[in-house]
């Protein structure tokens, strides 16, 4: 569950990014953060990431209350959620198993664990035969379903893409939203953030549309209008 | 879950660190190895001098030499003259034939030198070895005025003045070595910031990934305080093997020409020199590593 309450956000140098923004996302969810830019859909991302606090209001996502987190818990909170960057954000000179086994690496994961849990996640993602490739190897796509199997590793309850399909073609676009869209019928709750109209409009889901760090639309089965 | 996170990873990360910033690694190794051989140097000194000293203010003593041509009652006068002074614990007569005496044994191999000397041709003069009692400054300079001013005295030797020129040479070392190595230190640690904070930008994109998937602080950051630690190690090692061979090369040295001075022998000081080293080394990195991680730590 994400709740979003009269959240506020405000930058040092005055900008209001998000202006009482109210939320709310059951598990499970498939939700669209939708606007054009400046909207406040990255500073939405960044407050979940809990790489920016609120400036008012309260923002409670899962057991978390992000509005008084400490410093010390922010880590463990973000392993209740797996982030996919429009630029991949892999390691170049690890392979795709490295790269997914490393999030399974930093959070203490036994070895033994790591090495089951990999190839599976892979097959989910379908790359369990590009498994010892490195990321130049790979298409844009496949670069991205390695950053979602990644993404994946530490089973999140909550998937937040940012701008998956910005760097890929129309065709990879949809597999990859056919991947997230196969996630979410796992019971993962799944935020994507995007501009692109024909992918909102295709998948008809939830559809939040923001607009001067307000929401101004808050549609299930929307379009991107 | 139990946890698993193994020091291979951390020292694999951290001999990366220092392998992708070479030149800086190096650097930093070069100013902190510098820093310790310097330090070893001075301490080395220092703990030789206190020796010498200790072996020179013991004697407590002072050699008064008669003139070459007195006759046994002249002397005989000095002695009495010496031993009505103030200050005077005890005063040893040693006639030229003694002095001789001693000179061939201390010659060792070489005595055969002192053959065709004979009581008639003994170039020596006698003298009176005086142990004293006071040891403030006042009273040793008087006891010495005294001394020169009795009548058939050549000369006197002070070991007072040596011991007071050692002591000064010691204050003055200490000093030197003090402000150096502040100095040296404070470059070092500067050194070291720079190569930990080039690691963290080297790897900044890598970090990022590492607090999206939940990485603790401790563990971005142990890597990084570990590359400092092994900067320490590295530096201590090779700084510890130019020290012995700088003191075994200057022990050499003192020993077959300077053979009035003592040196200690490296096998007493070199164990604690060694963990000198390595502990002022690894801190002085895990310093430099925090000290770069600070603000890293708080953002």
């Amino acid at each position: 569950m994400i709740d979003f309450k009269h959240v506020k956000k405000f930058y040092p140098n005055g900008t209001v990014a998000l202006d009482g923004v109210d939320l709310h996302i059951d598990d499970g969810e498939f939700v669209f953060i939708v606007g054009h830019s400046g909207a406040g859909k990255t500073t939405m991302t960044k407050l979940l990431l809990r790489e920016e606090a609120v400036s008012s209001g309260s923002l409670i996502v899962g057991n978390y209350n992000l509005t008084k987190i400490k410093n010390r818990e922010i880590p463990y909170y973000r392993r209740e959620l797996g982030v996919v960057f429009q630029d991949f954000r892999l390691f170049p000179n690890k392979t795709v198993y490295e790269n997914v086994a490393f999030a399974m690496q930093v959070v203490g994961t036994p070895r033994s664990m790591i090495k089951r849990r990999v190839p599976a996640i892979l097959s989910t993602v379908n790359l369990a035969d590009k498994i010892k490739c490195f990321p130049r190897e790979l298409s844009g796509g496949e670069q991205q379903r390695v950053a979602l199997a990644r993404a994946l590793a530490n089973n999140p309850k909550i998937i937040v893409a940012d701008e998956p399909t910005g760097n890929i073609d129309p065709k990879m676009s949809i597999e990859i939203m056919n991947l997230l869209m196969k996630i979410n019928k796992l019971g993962k709750t799944i935020i994507v953030v995007t501009h692109e109209k024909n992918l909102v409009d295709y998948y008809k889901q939830r559809v939040v549309m923001l607009g001067d760090g307000k929401i101004i639309e808050d549609r299930v089965g929307g379009m991107f209008e | 879950m139990r946890k698993h996170y193994s020091l291979r990873y951390f020292t694999k990360q951290a001999m990366t660190g220092l392998w992708r910033n070479g030149v800086m690694s190096v650097a930093s190794v070069a100013v902190l190895m510098s820093c310790l051989v310097v330090l070893g140097c001075f301490a080395l000194l220092l703990i030789n001098i206190n020796v010498n000293l200790e072996n020179v203010a013991q004697l407590n003593q002072i050699v008064v030499y008669c003139e070459y041509d007195l006759d046994a009652d002249a002397i005989e006068e000095i002695g009495s003259q010496i031993e009505e002074m103030d200050y005077i614990d005890s005063v040893t007569h040693v006639t030229k034939e003694d002095a001789l005496e001693t000179l061939r044994e201390q010659s060792g191999e070489y005595e055969a030198l002192y053959n065709d000397i004979t009581p008639e041709n003994n170039p020596l003069s006698d003298s009176f070895e005086i142990i004293y009692k006071g040891t403030d400054e006042t009273e040793v300079f008087d006891l010495e005025a005294q001394l020169r001013s009795i009548e058939g005295v050549r000369k006197i030797n002070s070991v007072y003045q040596v011991a007071k020129t050692l002591d000064g040479l010691k204050n003055g070392v200490m000093l030197v070595c003090v402000w150096f190595l502040a100095i040296l230190f404070v470059v070092s640690i500067f050194v070291i910031i720079n190569t930990i904070k080039l690691a963290v930008y080297s790897r900044r994109s890598e970090i990022s990934v590492m607090r999206y998937v939940g990485a603790t602080n401790w563990f971005i950051t142990l890597p990084f305080i570990l590359e400092g630690v092994l900067i320490g190690v590295f530096a201590s090692l090779i700084g510890f093997a130019i020290e012995t061979y700088i003191y075994n090369y200057v022990e050499k040295m003192a020993l077959a020409d300077l053979q009035m001075i003592s040196v200690l022998g490296y096998g007493k000081i070199a164990i604690p020199l060694f963990f000198g080293f390595l502990v002022i080394g690894v801190i002085t990195g895990i310093i430099g590593s925090v000290a770069s991680l600070r603000k890293y730590l708080k953002s």
